[in-house]
């Protein structure tokens, strides 16, 4: 995202890399751990199990085995940091482990904000054997800077490098495709029936962008579908929703006063959401784990796997790698990447490794790029807190492969068969059965005060893979 | 009626059944075998001139020899006094790190032990040696050593005080901003040094160095702080005629602030029980 346009961001990011190479040569380092994902994929249990976990750990509890191990067992303590003067409020993880633990227990709602947390990692010296080095330098300690923030907002990372021109025809395209163009349809006649050269009265601007807003929501809600920009008009944030929001594709683009509107609006947008969120938040990851809800997306059907597809593809290419010759002379730049297949706790075990491979695929394009550039990428499979166990379910007669767990809404035990999880995005022939949507399960029994964090699937292969070397 | 939440019997699946080992012990690094080996080599050619020059005063006379003998190792014995002397220093701030890691860890056996030690070597805490073995938790353990840290710590702000109306003065009359650099390290280095005593650590220069690489770059802690120095600052420096006498009022503030920081930052970092919530 920093380009020669931005000189005020190049020198940022110099200053950003001289003081982290600085803290590296003292021993205190910092990481910035983005967790990007789209809306629904897993963020915040991801944080709060990973949160929870990692503070058990520096306790000496073994929560993390390949965190562990990939820290050869010098992970010596963990805390959060204190609070500064953050503007940002904090990531409440006790408040998540309180409601996940609580009778009857409450996934964690729709993030509608941006929250924070820092833990600080404690880490023995690897070459200290009499403490010397330790005592004038004192205890190497690695801080991890976590965010969370509404999926839905990620997706306005593609729009910074379009024009409204560009957005509207983009946009357009992907409403009149597939079932999108049933739900869509009073918006499309709405934009299609306002004449050439309409004025720019507030009223039709509203109404527009009413009725966009609910093609929005509907697509999201009824269809599965996550490429849907912006993001703030389905998720607006604490302020809720502001003028700003109020714009709406228009097949001309930006001609006669409603379309240059519509286009100041989208310019305007465009410019808060890089000032308040890219540009603080985004600008400086070491290290992103991307997540993506892959078996919610293929028991959603064709076209909401492809969306989902499509929009990881926007995402990843818009994402800035470390490998460009400007980002080696400013020593910023993201260093790994590590691609996350959530809910895998949803699928028996020998299913999971289909789930990785169909992630692979998805993400081979950005993966390739990423490694292009230098940097390191993973294709993981995981629950960040484990709600199930394997069991055999009988289908047709035969026995299958099946998950067992507790629903969530009515509390009964139930066992589930997700279907075959193809390897590589799959063909027609596979859409021929019908779709289901899997349940929610209850997670499972653990004590949120105890400290002992809660139990997941992997969620230390893949720390291991993002921070496992800084430490 | 509901059933049972899944119970993986985590609790007892996360105890590790033996203590962790460190897979790679002692592997040096680049940097670490560069400085040992220009170590062995000053160390090394150093003590065989010694012994050579030694064995040329013997072949002089038997009393060059001995006069010699004598005072190179005198010599000898000081210098490892002082590198003793050193190393104590740091492995009383080792143990600083040790307790407060044990108490992070709810480590009670560990956090006692220390905390033992330190009280024996605190005035003000040597008292609490019977509570402290008698403590049954953390939290009693942290309780019982809280209101002798915030005393330690309430003198310790009594001691950036006195060190930041020096600095104030010092910088008020001081010729050049040279000099200003050079007084206040001094002072700050001294102030260091006297809260650092206070709660029973006796560092030499490695361990100064140490306490000092805390204090300045320990942001959270910095950070914490500024509101009670703010308030402390005001408090100082709102007195009319130290006012009225300091011509560069400006810096002074300035230098005074920056030593009450220093003393409020050092004393976070020398306590060895978790921070006051």
């Amino acid at each position: 995202m920093s380009d020669l346009l931005d000189p005020f961001g190049l020198f940022r990011d110099a200053a950003y890399g001289a003081e982290r190479l600085g803290r590296s040569l003292i021993g205190q380092e910092r990481i910035r751990l983005a967790v990007t994902g789209l809306s629904r994929a897993g963020k915040t249990v991801f944080l709060t199990s990973l949160l929870a976990n990692l503070l058990a750990a520096g306790r000496g509890l073994n929560t993390l085995d390949a965190l562990g191990k990939a820290a050869g067992g010098r992970l010596h303590a963990v805390r959060v940091a204190p609070p500064g003067n953050e503007a940002l409020p904090r990531f409440d993880v006790a408040g998540h482990l309180a409601a996940l633990a609580a009778d009857p227990p409450a996934w964690p709602p729709r993030t509608e904000d941006l929250s924070t947390l820092e833990l600080v990692l404690e880490v023995r010296r690897q070459t200290d054997p009499v403490g010397l080095v330790s005592g004038v330098l004192g205890q190497r300690t690695v801080t991890l800077e976590l965010l969370d923030y509404p999926g839905e907002w990620l997706l306005d990372l593609p729009m910074l490098r379009q024009d409204y021109a560009a957005w509207s025809a983009e946009t357009l395209a992907r409403l009149r495709r597939g079932p999108r163009a049933g739900i869509a349809a009073e918006f499309l006649a709405f934009i299609e029936a306002l004449p050439a050269g309409m004025p720019a009265e507030e009223s039709t601007v509203r109404r527009g962008a009413a009725l966009y807003r609910d093609v929005l929501r509907a697509c999201r809600d009824r269809l599965g579908f996550r490429f849907l920009q912006p993001g703030r008009l389905l998720n607006p944030g604490p302020r809720g929703e502001t003028p700003l929001l109020w714009f709406f594709p228009l097949p001309g683009g930006a001609a006669g006063p409603l379309g240059r509107l519509l286009a100041d609006r989208h310019a305007a947008y465009i410019a808060a959401q890089r000032a308040e969120f890219f540009e603080p938040y985004f600008r400086r990851f070491e290290r992103q784990a991307v997540l993506v809800d892959v078996l919610g997306a293929l028991h959603a059907g064709p076209e909401a796997f492809a969306d989902t597809a499509e929009a990881l593809a926007a995402i990843a290419d818009a994402l800035r790698y470390g490998g460009g010759w400007m980002d080696w002379l400013t020593g910023v730049g993201v260093q790994r990447v590590a691609f996350v297949a959530t809910k895998a706790d949803h699928v028996p075990e020998r299913q999971r490794h289909a789930l990785e491979a169909l992630l692979g695929s998805l993400t081979g394009g950005p993966a390739q790029r990423a490694g292009a550039a230098g940097v390191s990428s993973s294709v993981h499979s995981m629950a960040a807190i484990r709600c199930t166990e394997d069991d055999v379910a009988t289908l047709e007669g035969r026995p299958v492969a099946a998950v067992r767990g507790v629903l969530l809404e009515s509390g009964k035990p139930a066992k589930v068969y997700p279907g075959d999880i193809p390897l590589k995005p799959p063909g027609p022939d596979y859409w021929a059965h019908g779709f289901f949507e899997m349940p929610e399960f209850q997670p499972p029994r653990f004590d949120a005060a105890g400290g002992h964090g809660v139990p997941h699937l992997g969620l230390d292969a893949v720390l291991a893979a993002l921070i496992g070397d800084a430490l | 009626m509901s059933a049972p939440r899944l119970d993986f019997q985590w609790e007892q699946a996360v105890v590790p059944v033996a203590p962790a080992p460190l897979v790679e012990p002692s592997r040096w690094g680049g940097i670490g075998r560069a400085l040992a080996g220009a170590g062995l080599i000053a160390g090394g050619i150093a003590a065989l001139s010694a012994v050579n020059f030694i064995a040329d005063q013997f072949a002089r006379g038997p009393v060059q020899g001995w006069a010699t003998l004598g005072i190179l190792g005198l010599g000898v014995v000081l210098l490892a006094g002082g590198v003793w002397r050193e190393l104590r220093g740091l492995w009383s701030i080792r143990h600083t790190d040790v307790a407060r890691a044990a108490f992070a860890r709810s480590d009670l056996a560990k956090a006692k032990a220390e905390a033992l030690r330190w009280a024996a070597s605190v005035e003000q805490a040597a008292p609490l040696q019977p509570a402290i073995r008698d403590a049954r938790s953390i939290e009693a353990l942290a309780a019982i050593l809280a209101p002798v840290q915030e005393t330690l710590t309430a003198e310790a702000a009594g001691l950036g005080r006195a060190a930041a109306m020096q600095a104030f003065a010092m910088t008020a009359v001081s010729p050049s901003a040279g000099l200003d650099v050079v007084i206040f390290a001094w002072r700050g280095v001294r102030l260091v040094r006297q809260v650092a005593g206070l709660f029973g650590l006796r560092p030499g220069f490695a361990g100064t160095l140490s306490l000092l690489r805390r204090t300045l770059f320990d942001a959270a802690t910095v950070g914490a702080t500024d509101l009670a120095v703010d308030a402390a600052a005001r408090a100082l420096l709102s007195n009319p005629i130290l006012q009225h006498v300091a011509g560069e009022a400006a810096g002074g503030a300035v230098a005074a602030r920056r030593m009450l920081r220093l003393a409020a930052i050092t004393a976070e970092g020398c306590r060895i029980g978790p921070p006051p919530r």
